[in-house]
């Protein structure tokens, strides 16, 4: 669900982990820490890897010691602000088959809320992922594929653009998404689109550092308690 | 329409046309070139991360190796 599946959506990023998003569920932590196990994975940090803290919306992290994946991080996620619940990701998850294996990816809808985080760094990738989709669908779009771009797209002058090219959509996205209304008027408005745009991200940052206020306490309680030991 | 080009440059345009498999196969190469040059697999530390720890301690390369490291800068 990380910087891979970036990559194989068109967006660039030097992730140096893999992050899997996962069931909560014992059997599956059981399958899941039996696979570790043979990358000799160790953990790394707090929290434990159980159950309660996965369903809190913690990540646990580990270090592959394996010798062909030595010192590889592997992150483990159940929950994720504003994303759906596992069984929805898992039911419209994108795979991608190569010659040894196939991967199953988040949809990009999907992956795109999970990066709206309170990460500088994460909020071009989100530019990059939709201008991806954009340019490589543009030539035969659907109506969800508009209905995505008017959603995610962060690019003002796509918008503008997708917004005049699927104006009927566009007006019924406009009074939920105030970029969306802007960008019916056209390149008159781009200063405005983009502000709107900012605005948007300003509100999800501060968002994200609310929902994980109270989750850095537990953080904070478990390495105090984990140093203690 | 605004080609890709104009709006991102001839690098991003180039990428966002790549199928994902000659992306997966790009990305796959550069990771090669960063570890045969000692690139460290820890991620860097992101302070903006709810999972950043100040206080942990960095882990060692895997195999030994110290990893990339600066030999000369400019002056800023």
């Amino acid at each position: 669900m990380g910087g891979q599946a970036c990559v194989l959506y068109g967006a660039a990023e030097f992730s140096r982990d893999t992050d899997l998003a996962i069931l909560a569920a014992a059997e599956n932590l059981q399958r899941l820490q039996n696979a570790l196990a043979e990358l000799q994975g160790e953990r790394i940090a707090v929290p434990p890897f159980e159950l309660r803290y996965l369903e809190m919306g913690l990540a646990v992290h580990f270090r592959c010691r394996l010798a062909e994946c030595a010192g590889m991080r592997i992150d483990i996620m159940a929950k994720m602000r504003g994303v759906a619940p596992f069984a929805d990701l898992w039911a419209r998850r994108t795979t991608i088959e190569s010659d040894q294996s196939s991967l199953d990816l988040l949809s990009l809808p999907d992956l795109v809320q999970a990066k709206k985080t309170q990460r500088d760094k994460d909020w071009p990738v989100i530019t990059r992922l939709v201008e991806a989709s954009y340019f490589h669908q543009r030539l035969k779009p659907t109506p969800s594929l508009a209905e995505f771009w008017l959603r995610e797209l962060r690019t003002p002058q796509l918008l503008i653009d997708v917004a005049s090219e699927h104006a009927a959509q566009a007006h019924a996205l406009s009074g939920q998404r105030a970029a969306v209304a802007a960008a019916l008027g056209g390149y008159q408005a781009l200063a405005t689109v983009a502000r709107e745009v900012q605005a948007e991200q300003d509100r999800e940052r501060e968002a994200d550092r609310q929902y994980w206020r109270p989750l850095k306490k537990e953080l904070e309680r478990l390495r105090r308690e984990a140093r203690s030991e | 329409m605004i080609d890709p080009e104009d709006l991102v440059g001839p690098e991003w345009a180039e990428w966002y046309r790549m199928t994902p498999q000659e992306r997966w196969d790009a990305s796959a190469r550069m990771w090669a070139d960063y570890l045969a040059l000692g690139g460290s697999l820890d991620p860097e530390p992101d302070s903006q991360s709810p999972f950043f720890d100040p206080d942990a301690p960095g882990a060692g390369a895997v195999d030994g190796r110290p990893g990339l490291r600066v030999i000369r800068r400019g002056g800023v």
